[in-house]
């Protein structure tokens, strides 16, 4: 008794149905008009639903008890399991791509990790043990060992990929912003500036994942600390062209001012990266278990180090410094 | 052209670059087959993980995976070149 509108409505006559419907009863209610629907209705598929209206009785004592009828009940149900379904299956597929407890663990911060982490991005001369922290857990067999590296919210030195999100999305926002106090905003610069730092992150993703193959370097969970790296440099561009543009009065990044904060959060970043990034490219106590090839010739494993060194001071120094160089030009 | 469709030619470009070397003519000559490196280290079976090695494995599965998919890309590109560049 909801709806006291319908009450007012003449009473709807429906056809009587002339042969038995083979259409399943799996509907919606019907509409709810209050006009007559009589006509043009002839051999419609409503027969249940009409036996089961009260004899001379309003339409709405129909309605209220809807959820009684049980054609509606298989309806509710069949739209549920399907509902569930279709989650279960979105929810598969999506986890199929994108491994989501793993990315969990780097969504993991505080408020004072994101603090303390900016603070190192921007000032990592004094900072003393880069090593991330691991946990042990031994495992259900017994003796067996488990290691893990601690979440964001325990240890500083734990990747995360809360600020690089965050600072991607605020680079875009500032790129725009500038170009909106010059007068040259247009709704596209979001698309195409967004386009430029995320292509950007991929070839550098990229280009490391090619470097890792052909310097064979294998780690577990590889690819999204190196992407939670490279998000990094976002930080030292934002303080840049903000700052820059803050002094040179809306005349984009430039002057000396402009270079000397590049200069400096370029040198920052690329000390941070390169402090980092150690535990990945170079790693230490994998030697044992790489195959025999790394333990019977030291020698060999020597220049393999050496190797990786140059590749990651490369990545690190002049690879960093360019691309901060695109982000950071007006 | 835009951002995306500038980056997508390259990458198609750099595959094509790859793919088009020819196995006998130039790289068996600049010892970059796996085959001839094989034969000129003379590893019998060992596990080689050198820089050098890699590259060998990474020209050669590129080579054997891309090339059917290359054609029909590049055909799809040059279409769309002729009817709407």
């Amino acid at each position: 008794m909801q709806r006291p509108t319908y009450g007012q409505s003449p009473p709807l006559h429906h056809p009587v149905p002339q042969h038995v419907s083979t259409v399943p009863q799996l509907r919606s209610p019907p509409p709810l008009t209050s006009q007559p629907q009589g006509h043009g209705y002839d051999g419609s598929p409503y027969p249940q639903q009409q036996q089961q209206a009260p004899p001379g009785g309003n339409m709405f004592a129909q309605y209220g008890n809807f959820m009684n009828d049980p054609t509606a009940q298989i309806a509710t149900q069949f739209g549920q399991t399907a509902f569930r379904q279709g989650q279960d299956y979105l929810e598969k597929n999506v986890n199929r791509l994108v491994n989501v407890s793993a990315l969990k663990h780097y969504f993991n911060v505080t408020n004072s990790y994101v603090i303390n982490k900016l603070f190192l991005v921007l000032f990592p001369w004094r900072h003393k043990p880069w090593t991330r922290r691991q946990a042990s857990e031994v495992g259900a067999g017994g003796g067996q060992e488990a290691w893990f590296y601690l979440p964001p919210r325990d240890d500083i030195n734990s990747p995360d990929m809360y600020i690089p999100v965050m600072s991607i999305v605020t680079y875009v926002f500032l790129r725009t912003l500038f170009a909106g106090f010059r007068g040259e905003f247009e709704p596209q610069l979001f698309g195409s500036v967004a386009t430029i730092a995320i292509v950007m992150m991929i070839l550098e993703i990229l280009a490391l994942r090619i470097g890792c193959y052909l310097l064979n370097i294998s780690n577990q969970s590889q690819l999204l600390d190196l992407m939670a790296y490279s998000g990094y440099k976002f930080v030292g561009v934002i303080v840049t062209i903000a700052v820059s543009e803050i002094f040179n009065r809306g005349k984009g990044t430039g002057g000396w001012v402009g270079w000397t904060l590049f200069v400096y959060t370029c040198l920052a970043n690329s000390l941070f990266l390169m402090r980092s990034l150690k535990y990945v490219l170079l790693p230490e106590n994998n030697n044992t278990n790489q195959g025999p090839m790394q333990t019977m010739h030291p020698l060999d494993s020597r220049a393999k180090r050496s190797q990786r060194t140059q590749f990651l001071f490369a990545y690190s120094y002049p690879v960093q410094a360019l691309l901060m160089w695109i982000l950071c030009r007006p | 052209m835009s951002f995306l469709g500038k980056i997508l030619y390259v990458t198609v470009l750099i595959l094509n670059a790859i793919v088009v070397l020819s196995e006998d003519r130039f790289l068996a000559r600049v010892n970059l087959t796996p085959a001839t490196h094989n034969r000129s280290f003379g590893g019998p079976g060992g596990v080689d993980s050198s820089v050098k090695y890699n590259a060998i494995q990474l020209i050669a599965s590129i080579r054997t995976l891309m090339r059917i998919p290359l054609i029909v890309i590049n055909t799809l590109i040059i279409v769309y070149e002729l009817v709407l560049g």
